[in-house]
C-alpha cells in the first residue's frame, strides 16, 4: 500500500511537473483529484483496513492531497507566468501605429505662445481688420506728408482710392501700429495689450522678404513709466520664444511714432555673440524696433501726452519662427506645403 | 553714405586705443546703424610702384611685350605684359605675386601668380586702372592703356596705397537709419556725434575771409518759400586740371568720382557739411543773373545725365534770363556745366525746400547725391559752411583765381527751435535721475544751448537739428538717453496692476476651433496671401465685381482680395495634390467685400471684412470625406464650447456638386455652408484623380459660451438594452426621417449602415441601425423589449413603408 501510495505520488507530481497549458493542468488535477482517480480509490477501499492502517494510510493520503494542491498552484502560477496574448512573439522593430494630429501654423504657434506670456502680464489681445485707410495707417501715426512709405512703391493701395487722401486712402494695412490707436481710442489708457496680425508692403519677394508677414506688436500706455520698463516686454518675448535669457541691446533707431525709438537687437544664437555669417560678424542680429510712443501719436487717440506715456515693441514673427526653427526661405510659410507645414505638428 | 574716418579725424582727436570696429559699435547703437567698416589700404596689399628698366619683344606673341621692372627689389624683375603705352622709363602699377586684382575691371578679385605667359616668365602684372582700383585716379584713354604713374610723387617699391593715401577706413552707415538727420549727411556732422560719444572737442570748419565791397551778382528768388536762401560767388581764372590726390582719395572713398578740380571741390564741400552746391561756367549764364522760380507750363530742360525733362509748375528751376539752367537741388543742366575751356564759374551754396526736392525727384526719377540732402531738410545756416570751406579750397586750388561777384539772397532763417524740459519729467522718463552736469554736456556737445532754472531746461535746439527732426522735449529726452546709451538704464519691472484676469472669449474660440481642428480632426493649417489668382476667383464662383482691387498688385493676374477663403483652398488643394493623395487643409482669416462699413472711428469708410474658417478633406471617395467633414462640423459647436449650428440643406455655393452640399446655420441665419466639390470647378482647377470636400463660415457668427456650461446627465440606473434593426426602405427615404420616426420610443438611435445591390430589391436601400433602450425603473423581460420594438417596426410600416429585412 506503502509502494502504490509512493508510485501515486511520485507519477502525479510528474503529470503535474509535465503540464504545459493551462487546459493540460486541469486535465491533471481532474486526474489527481476526480472520484474515478487513484486516491479516491485508495480512500474508497480504506474500509477494509486495520484502524492502525486506516489511519496511517489516511494521513499520508491527505498528505499526497496537501502536496498536489501546492504544486499544482505553483504550477499555475508559472503557468500563468510564462504564458502570452500572443501567438508568436511580436516583431517590436515594427514601427507603432502612427498618431493622428494635425497642426496649427508654426506662425500661428508662436503667436498663441506669446499671447500666453502676456496674458500672464495682463495684457490683452487685440486683432483688427486689414485693411486701413491712409489715416490711420500714416497721418495719425507723424508719418510725414511726403513720407517715402506712402507711396505705391511701398504701400498697398485699393483701386479707385489711390489718388485720394486721408479717410478716402485704403490700403492693405502696412504694420499694425494704426490699429493701436483705434484700440486707444475705444479702450482709453491705461491700457495693456498685444496686436498679432498680417501687414503687407510692396516689396521684392526672396529668401529672407514677403510681401505678406506677420507683426505682433504689444503695447503698454501708463502714467510716469520709464522707457527702461520697456526691456520686460522684449525679454518676455524672447524668453518665451527660445526658453532662455537671451541677451538683447537697444541701439538708435528712427521711427516716425515713437521718441526715442530703438532698434532691439538680440545675441546671435548661432555663434553666441562672437560673429558669424549669420549675424554678419557683429554677434547681434535685429529683431525688432521699440520706442517710447510718440506724443502725437498718443494725441490721435485722445490722450494727453502730459498725463500719458507708453511704450512699444513689435516684433517680425516670421522672423522668429525662422530663427527659432532655423527656417532659411520666408516663402515657406505662406506656401501651404504640407511637407513643410506638418514638420510643427 | 560712406564715411572716410581719415576725414571725421581732421575735425576730432579721437583716442589713441579706440579701434575702427568700437567706433562703427558705438555709432551703431548712440546715433545711426553702421553696416560695414572697410580698410581701404588692405586691398592694395602687393600692389606697387613699378619702374620699367628695358623693353624688348615677345617670342611668341606679336602683342606682347617683355619688361625689365625695377620694384624695389634686390634685382629688376621680368614682367610680360600687353599695355600699349608702355615705354622704357615709365613709373607703372605692378602687382606683384599674392595681390588680388580685378581682372580686366570684371568680377571678383583673383590672385596673381608667378607664371610664363606665352613661355616667358612673368613675375606679376603691370595692371590697368580697373584692375587694381585706380580708375577713380587714372581715365585710360583705350583698354589695353596700363596706368602711367608720370607726374605723380613716387619711387619703385612704394605701396600704391601711400600714393593715393589710401590708408583710411570707410565707414559705411545705413541710409535708411539717417532718414531724420540731415546734420549727419555731412562728415562734420558725425564728427560732431562722436565728439559728443567719447567727449573730445569739435574742431572748426574751415573759415575763409571774403573781400570787402564786393561787386553784387544779380541773383533774383521769385519763390521765397521753396528757397530760402541763395548764395552765388563768381569766381574768374580757373583751370581745367585734375584735384590733388588726397580730395580724390576723400571723393573715392565717400563713393563719388573725382571729375575735375572745380567739381571735385563742390561735392568735397557737400561731404564734409551735407551742404549740396552747384558749379555753373559763367559764361553760359545769359545775362549775368540767375532766377530761382518754378518752371513754367511746357519748359524743357537737357539734365547733364542726358535726361531730356519736361518741367512742371511745381519744379522749381535755376535760370537765366532766358530759360533753366538746372533742376534745383538735384542735377545740372547740360548747359550750364564746366567744361575744358572753362575759365570762370559761379558757385552756387542754396538752401531748397524739402518736398519741392523730393517731389521732383520722385517724378524725373532723379536720385542724386544732392537730391537725398536737400530731401531731408538742411538748415539754411549750413549755406555758411558750406560757402566758407568751398572759397577756402577754391584759394588753395587756384591760387591765381579771383572773386569777381558776390551775391547772398537771405530770405529765411531757419529758426532754432526753443523747449523747456522740466527736470521732473526726465527723471521720471528716464527712470534714473542724471546729474545736471551731464545733461548740459550732452546737450551742449550735440550743438544745444541749455540754460537750467527753477527745475526746468530751457533748451535751445541746434540750428541743423531744428528742421523738423527736433521740437519736442521728447526728442530733447531721446538724445540725453541714446548718448548715455539704452543699455546703461537699469531695468524697471512692469507695474503689476491686478484688477482682474483677461478673458476674451472671442479670441479663446478662435483657439479652441483651431486646436479642435489640428488636434481632433487632423486638420493642417495653412496661410495663402489676400490676394488671389484669377482662375480660383473664377473657379470658385466669385462675383469679381463685389471685390476689392489692388491699385499695384504683385501680378497682373493677382489683383483681387479674396472675399472667400474658397479660391486659396483651391490653389493650396492643387500644389499639394503632387505630393499627397488625402489629406485636410484650413484657413482662419479675414476677407473683404466691396461695401461701407465703419471702424470703431466714424471718419472713414472701409470695405465690409469678414472673419472666416474655411477647410477641406481631399481623398478619392468622396462618400467617406463628404461624411467625415460632416462629423466634423457636427462636432465643431460641442468640442468648441459655442452655441449650436446646425447643418441644412439650402442653396448650392457655386463650387459645389449639385447633389451633395448643405448650409451651415446659425439661429436660422445662413453662416456658411459646405460641400463636395464640383467636376466643373475640378476641371477648371486641374484637380484630379481625387475629391474633396470643402466648407466656409463666417466665424464672427459663432457664440462661444462663457464658461463650460453643459448640464450634468444621471447614469442610467441600469444598463442600456441595445437592439440592431434592419430595415428595406425606398431609395429616396432620408435617414433623418427613419430617425425621428424610431427616435420617441427609445433612448438613441445610432445609424450603423447604408446598403443597396446584393438581394437588395432595385429602388430600395437597406439600413442597419442600433437602438439604445433605456431600462429605468425594473428590469425589463424580453417580452416587454419585444412589444417595445413591435411598436417601432409597426410605426416604420405605416410612416414610411419600411419593411424588416430577414436575416
Amino acid at each position: 500500500m506503502k509502494e502504490e501510495l509512493e508510485a501515486i505520488s511520485k507519477q502525479g507530481l510528474d503529470e503535474i511537473a509535465s503540464a504545459k497549458t493551462m487546459d493540460e493542468l486541469q486535465e491533471v488535477k481532474r486526474n489527481l483529484f476526480g472520484k474515478s482517480s487513484k486516491l479516491s480509490e485508495i480512500t474508497k477501499s480504506m474500509g477494509s483496513l486495520t484502524p492502525e492502517m486506516r489511519k496511517e494510510v489516511g494521513m499520508k493520503v491527505s498528505e499526497i492531497r496537501n502536496l498536489f494542491t501546492a504544486k499544482l498552484e505553483a504550477k499555475e502560477q508559472e503557468i500563468l507566468e510564462s504564458n502570452s496574448v500572443l501567438n508568436a512573439p511580436a516583431d517590436l522593430t515594427i514601427p507603432g501605429k502612427k498618431v493622428s494630429g494635425g497642426s496649427i501654423h508654426p506662425i500661428i504657434q508662436m503667436c498663441y505662445d506669446l499671447n500666453d506670456a502676456f496674458a500672464s502680464l495682463g495684457f490683452e489681445v487685440f486683432s483688427e481688420d486689414e485693411i486701413s485707410s491712409e489715416k490711420y495707417a500714416f497721418d495719425n501715426l507723424n508719418f510725414a506728408p511726403d513720407h517715402p512709405a506712402r507711396q505705391t512703391m511701398d504701400t498697398y493701395w485699393l483701386e479707385g482710392t489711390e489718388n485720394k487722401n486721408g479717410a478716402e486712402r485704403l490700403c492693405l494695412r502696412p504694420h499694425l501700429t494704426g490699429g493701436s490707436v483705434r484700440y486707444l481710442l475705444q479702450h482709453g489708457a491705461p491700457a495693456r495689450f498685444v496686436y498679432p496680425g498680417q501687414v503687407f508692403r510692396n516689396e521684392a519677394v526672396d529668401a529672407r522678404h514677403e510681401r505678406d508677414f506677420f507683426q505682433y506688436e504689444a503695447l503698454i500706455v501708463d502714467k510716469d513709466i520709464s522707457f527702461s520698463s520697456g526691456i520686460v516686454m522684449i525679454q518676455t518675448i524672447l524668453e518665451k520664444v527660445f526658453g532662455r535669457k537671451i541677451n538683447v541691446r537697444m541701439r538708435e533707431g528712427f521711427f516716425p511714432f515713437v521718441e526715442p525709438g530703438y532698434e532691439i537687437d538680440m545675441e546671435c544664437l548661432v555663434c553666441g555673440g562672437k560673429g558669424c555669417k549669420t549675424c554678419n560678424h557683429n554677434g547681434w542680429i535685429e529683431v525688432m524696433p521699440g520706442g517710447v510712443i510718440h506724443p502725437n501719436v498718443l494725441k490721435s487717440a485722445n490722450l494727453s501726452p502730459d498725463e500719458w506715456t507708453g511704450f512699444y515693441i513689435n516684433i517680425g514673427l516670421d522672423r522668429l519662427v525662422m530663427m527659432r526653427y532655423g527656417v532659411d526661405d520666408i516663402r515657406l510659410l505662406r506656401s501651404s506645403d504640407l511637407r513643410f507645414l506638418r514638420q510643427f505638428n | 553714405m560712406k564715411v572716410s574716418l581719415n576725414l571725421i579725424k581732421k575735425y576730432i582727436d579721437l583716442p589713441k586705443e579706440l579701434t575702427p570696429e568700437q567706433i562703427a559699435r558705438d555709432l551703431t547703437i548712440k546715433t545711426v546703424e553702421v553696416e560695414d567698416v572697410e580698410n581701404t589700404a588692405k586691398k592694395f596689399e602687393n600692389i606697387v610702384v613699378g619702374k620699367i628698366l628695358e623693353i624688348s619683344a615677345h617670342p611668341n606673341a606679336d602683342k606682347l611685350r617683355v619688361c625689365k621692372v625695377d620694384i624695389g627689389e634686390k634685382e629688376p624683375v621680368q614682367i610680360v605684359c600687353g599695355g600699349s603705352n608702355l615705354y622704357e622709363g615709365e613709373y607703372v602699377v605692378v602687382s606683384k605675386p599674392g595681390a588680388k586684382v580685378v581682372w580686366h575691371g570684371e568680377g571678383e578679385p583673383v590672385e596673381i601668380k608667378a607664371m610664363p605667359m606665352r613661355g616667358v616668365d612673368s613675375y606679376g602684372m603691370i595692371c590697368g586702372a580697373t584692375e587694381v582700383y585706380l580708375d577713380g585716379y587714372f581715365k585710360p584713354e583705350s583698354e589695353t592703356e596700363i596706368v602711367d604713374l608720370k607726374g605723380v610723387d613716387c619711387k619703385p617699391g612704394q605701396n600704391v596705397a601711400e600714393i593715393i593715401n589710401a590708408d583710411d577706413v570707410v565707414i559705411e552707415i545705413d541710409n535708411k537709419s539717417l532718414t531724420n538727420r540731415p546734420d549727419l549727411w555731412g562728415v562734420y556732422g558725425v564728427a560732431r556725434e562722436l565728439s559728443a560719444i567719447y567727449n573730445v572737442p569739435l574742431k572748426e570748419l574751415e573759415k575763409y575771409d571774403l573781400e570787402k565791397g564786393l561787386k553784387k551778382y544779380d541773383v533774383e528768388i521769385v519763390d521765397e518759400k521753396k528757397c530760402a536762401r541763395y548764395v552765388g560767388v563768381e569766381i574768374d581764372g580757373i583751370e581745367q586740371k585734375d584735384s590733388p590726390m588726397w580730395m580724390q582719395t576723400v571723393l573715392i572713398n565717400s563713393g563719388m568720382k573725382p571729375i575735375n578740380a572745380i567739381v571735385d571741390i563742390t561735392n568735397y564741400v557737400m561731404i564734409v557739411t551735407g551742404q549740396p552746391m552747384h558749379a555753373f561756367d559763367r559764361t553760359h549764364i545769359d545775362g549775368q543773373k540767375i532766377v530761382v522760380r518754378n518752371a513754367k507750363k511746357d519748359e524743357k530742360l537737357e539734365l547733364l545725365d542726358g535726361n531730356n525733362i519736361e518741367l512742371g509748375e511745381d519744379d522749381l528751376v535755376i535760370c537765366d534770363i532766358h530759360s533753366p539752367l538746372c533742376l534745383a537741388g538735384i542735377r545740372g543742366g547740360i548747359k550750364d556745366s564746366v567744361l575744358p575751356e572753362t575759365t570762370g564759374v559761379l558757385l552756387e551754396i542754396a538752401n531748397f525746400e524739402a518736398s519741392t526736392i523730393r517731389r521732383s525727384e520722385k517724378k524725373f526719377d532723379e536720385k542724386t547725391d544732392a537730391g537725398i540732402r536737400y530731401e531731408k531738410g538742411i538748415d539754411t545756416e549750413r549755406v555758411d559752411q558750406g560757402v566758407n570751406l568751398a572759397l577756402a579750397l577754391v584759394k588753395e586750388l587756384f591760387p591765381n583765381s579771383k572773386i569777381v561777384a558776390y551775391a547772398d539772397e537771405y530770405k529765411a532763417k531757419t529758426e532754432r527751435a526753443k523747449i523747456d524740459v522740466t527736470k521732473e519729467f526726465l527723471d521720471v522718463r528716464l527712470g534714473t535721475v542724471i546729474e545736471q552736469k551731464e545733461i548740459e554736456r550732452i546737450l551742449t556737445k550735440l550743438g544745444y544751448n541749455v540754460n537750467f532754472e527753477n527745475g526746468v531746461y530751457h533748451v535751445v535746439a541746434p540750428t541743423w537739428r531744428s528742421t523738423g527732426d527736433v521740437s519736442l522735449r521728447d526728442d530733447v529726452m531721446g538724445d540725453i538717453a541714446r548718448i548715455i546709451g539704452y543699455d546703461n538704464f537699469t531695468e524697471k519691472p512692469l507695474p503689476i496692476k491686478v484688477e482682474h484676469a483677461v478673458i476674451q472669449n472671442n479670441v479663446l474660440l478662435e483657439r479652441r476651433i483651431r486646436e479642435y481642428l489640428s488636434f481632433r480632426c487632423g486638420f493642417d493649417e495653412v496661410i495663402t496671401y489676400p490676394w488671389v489668382e484669377d482662375k480660383y476667383i473664377d473657379a470658385a464662383g466669385l462675383d469679381r465685381e463685389k471685390m476689392v482691387k489692388l491699385a499695384t498688385p504683385p501680378s497682373p493676374d493677382m489683383a483681387y482680395l479674396r472675399s472667400s477663403l474658397i479660391p486659396g483652398l483651391l490653389d493650396s488643394i492643387a500644389k499639394n495634390l503632387r505630393y499627397f493623395d488625402d489629406f485636410k487643409i484650413y484657413e482662419l482669416t479675414q476677407v473683404y467685400e466691396k461695401g461701407e462699413y465703419h471702424e470703431s472711428s466714424g471718419d472713414e469708410t472701409l470695405p465690409v471684412h469678414k472673419k472666416m474658417l474655411a477647410g477641406c478633406i481631399v481623398g478619392k471617395n468622396a462618400y467617406e470625406i463628404l461624411y467625415e467633414l460632416k462629423g466634423v462640423l457636427e462636432g465643431i459647436s460641442s468640442y468648441c464650447h459655442m452655441e449650436d449650428i446646425e447643418l441644412t440643406v439650402g442653396e448650392k455655393p457655386a463650387w459645389a456638386d449639385i447633389n451633395a452640399h448643405m448650409n451651415i446655420v446659425k439661429d436660422g441665419e445662413v453662416i456658411g455652408s459646405m460641400g463636395l466639390l464640383s467636376i466643373k470647378t475640378m476641371l477648371e482647377t486641374k484637380i484630379k484623380h481625387t475629391n474633396a470636400v470643402l466648407f466656409e463660415l463666417n466665424v464672427e457668427k459663432l457664440v462661444p459660451y462663457t464658461s463650460r456650461t453643459n448640464e450634468y446627465k444621471h447614469l442610467p440606473q441600469l444598463p442600456l438594452i441595445e437592439k440592431d434593426l434592419s430595415i428595406l426602405v425606398d431609395e429616396a427615404t432620408p435617414w433623418e426621417q427613419i430617425r425621428s420616426t424610431i427616435a420617441p420610443h427609445v433612448n438613441e438611435v445610432i445609424f450603423v449602415e447604408e446598403y443597396r445591390g446584393g438581394q437588395v430589391p432595385e429602388g430600395k436601400k437597406s439600413i442597419m441601425l442600433k437602438m439604445k433602450i433605456e431600462n429605468n425603473e425594473t428590469t425589463m423581460t424580453s417580452e416587454e423589449i419585444n412589444k417595445i420594438i413591435d411598436k417601432i417596426v409597426k410605426a416604420l410600416y405605416y410612416k414610411i413603408g419600411a419593411a424588416l429585412r430577414e436575416e
